[in-house]
């Protein structure tokens, strides 16, 4: 057994509650398949078993009311001069944002507005943004952290762990990027220099740096001890809350102690992004659902793609508007979210494996780079 | 064959024969000796010289780009932004035909297609020192795959 399927081993038998069982729904048609494929190692390719939809059902509470809210990060702004590109999509998701009808009760941005935490890309990013009017709520990615240490993030746009309500669910935003290991200081790098390790996702010095935190998992505990087990809870965050591909930080490494609080809740979202794509988990009863990029996609990681996911078509490099957008959340009824990702091309999902970023590389084999150690 | 037609063939090696005395032409040896462990040890930095020098500028390393003279893009994109630990970039699969050229394609007509388009650097040298790293630093990370050109 490989230590990638030990650690999904252990992860399963922590957060799945003991005696559930799977019923004969669609959404325990999909835990049964989850369970199978823990057990058997099942591959990522059998995931067009799944129906071609670009909707996920999650179960809510009862009873609550309808609506909408919007998601977008991952922007990667450079002053203009440097990139034009990403500017553009940005401004054509914000616009896209702002028309929305019915309107989004609110944003909420997912981090990465800057590519190297420049204080200009950050302005540029809050002007962009302006343009959405409805209520805005941020979290940081590491490319707006590293060059300052989050010091104009969150004077600009707040700090975080935060909580609010709205209409029955209970959405907490937490910072998972902000505690690499000092690697700077003993090699005397400058910020700039801290900077583009960490904005470098292949980069070996900057290790694991995703982490929930003690401080993180003590606010989470406390935000949740008087919220009632059956409501919904909504996670929004940077990172997965689960391990997917550690070398590229797909995953907080605090994973198990954030699992363990919330394994007592139902109805558990996490919402995120760095991904840049398509992505779906379900472990125990938390729901995880990976969001777009603006700025461009990231290819599926050589291993640890949850089997519950359905790859994106692989993206068309010539166009810098393909395999990227933003994302509509939208709560009906109370009792289902409604996810759509609004992907600037027609088609979101692979039909086949040789049109998508996982099933095509069944003959490739990755070495992790070295030189930046060298 | 007739003792005329003989003669050519015999009058042919004495040419080249002459020449060669008359050039001082060396004939270069490979093999000739067992290599000896510091010569592979040379080869080895030698090429791992290259895999870094490819690495760099696989991710957007600017002294790497003067040094050799090339700027690899102007969208402040590096090729590692799509491609973390070189996925997706399939050098396992060239040659090939490729759509989006609309021609049978090697790995460095892709790299610079990619240099040209997504990231609207200035294309380099097919032969050059530069394309030379990338390609190195390509296959060196793909080095486990499995030979299956022509895929798609």
């Amino acid at each position: 057994m490989s230590e990638r399927e030990r650690l999904q081993r252990e992860m399963d038998r922590v957060s799945r509650p003991s005696g559930e069982r799977p019923d004969n729904s669609l959404v325990m048609t999909r835990r049964t398949f989850l369970h199978k494929s823990v057990v058997y190692g099942a591959s990522a390719a059998a995931c067009g078993l799944f129906p071609s939809i670009s909707t996920i059902d999650m179960a809510f509470a009862q009873g609550g009311p309808s609506f909408k809210f919007a998601w977008l990060s991952d922007t990667h702004l450079y002053p203009k001069e440097v990139n034009k590109r990403f500017v553009e999509k940005t401004v054509r998701a914000v616009k896209e944002i702002q028309a929305m009808n019915p309107p989004a009760d609110f944003l909420i941005f997912g981090g990465d507005l800057a590519q190297l935490g420049d204080p200009v890309e950050l302005r540029l990013g809050a002007d962009l943004l302006k343009e959405v009017t409805i209520k805005k709520v941020f979290i940081p990615g590491e490319h707006d952290w590293y060059l300052d240490m989050g010091a104009t993030w969150n004077k600009m746009f707040g700090a975080s762990p935060w909580t609010f309500d709205h209409k029955g669910v209970r959405f907490i935003g937490l910072d998972t990027v902000s505690r690499a290991e000092d690697f700077w200081t003993s090699r005397k790098f400058t910020a700039k220099e801290r900077m583009g390790h960490m904005a470098t996702l292949d980069g070996t010095l900057g290790g694991a740096w995703a982490a929930v935190g003690a401080d993180g998992l003590k606010y989470l505990n406390s935000t949740l001890a008087s919220w009632p087990k059956d409501k919904p809870v909504v996670v929004v965050t940077h990172n997965p809350l689960y391990e997917y591909y550690p070398p590229w930080n797909f995953w907080v490494r605090d994973w198990l102690p954030v699992q363990e609080i919330l394994r007592p809740f139902a109805n558990v979202t996490n919402i995120h992004g760095h991904t840049h794509q398509p992505l779906y988990n379900e472990i125990g009863k938390m729901r995880s659902i990976g969001m777009l990029a603006t700025s461009w996609p990231w290819p599926y990681a050589p291993e640890g793609v949850p089997v519950l996911t359905k790859p994106m078509i692989r993206a068309d490099p010539g166009d810098h508007f393909d395999g990227v957008g933003w994302s509509s959340l939208a709560m009906t009824s109370g009792t289902r979210v409604d996810y759509e990702y609004k992907m600037w091309r027609k088609e979101v999902f692979a039909q086949a494996d040789e049109d998508s970023g996982t099933g095509d590389n069944r003959n490739q084999v990755l070495t992790p780079r070295i030189a930046d150690r060298i | 064959m007739t003792r005329k037609m003989l003669r050519y063939p015999i009058i042919a090696a004495a040419v080249v024969a002459l020449l060669l005395v008359a050039t001082d032409t060396q004939q270069v040896y490979a093999h000739k000796e067992k290599h000896t462990a510091d010569q592979l040890e040379a080869f080895h930095e030698a090429f791992m010289e290259q895999v870094k020098a490819g690495d760099n500028l696989f991710h957007g390393d600017p002294d790497t780009q003067k040094r050799l003279g090339v700027k690899l893009s102007n969208t402040g994109m590096a090729c590692a932004m799509c491609h973390p630990y070189t996925s997706d970039t399939h050098p396992h699969e060239f040659p090939k035909y490729q759509e989006q050229m609309q021609k049978f394609a090697t790995l460095r007509d892709m790299i610079n297609w990619c240099i040209e388009k997504p990231n609207e650097g200035e294309k380099i040298d097919p032969d050059g020192e530069a394309m030379k790293a990338l390609e190195t630093y390509i296959y060196w990370s793909n080095r486990n795959s499995k030979l299956d050109p022509g895929r798609h």
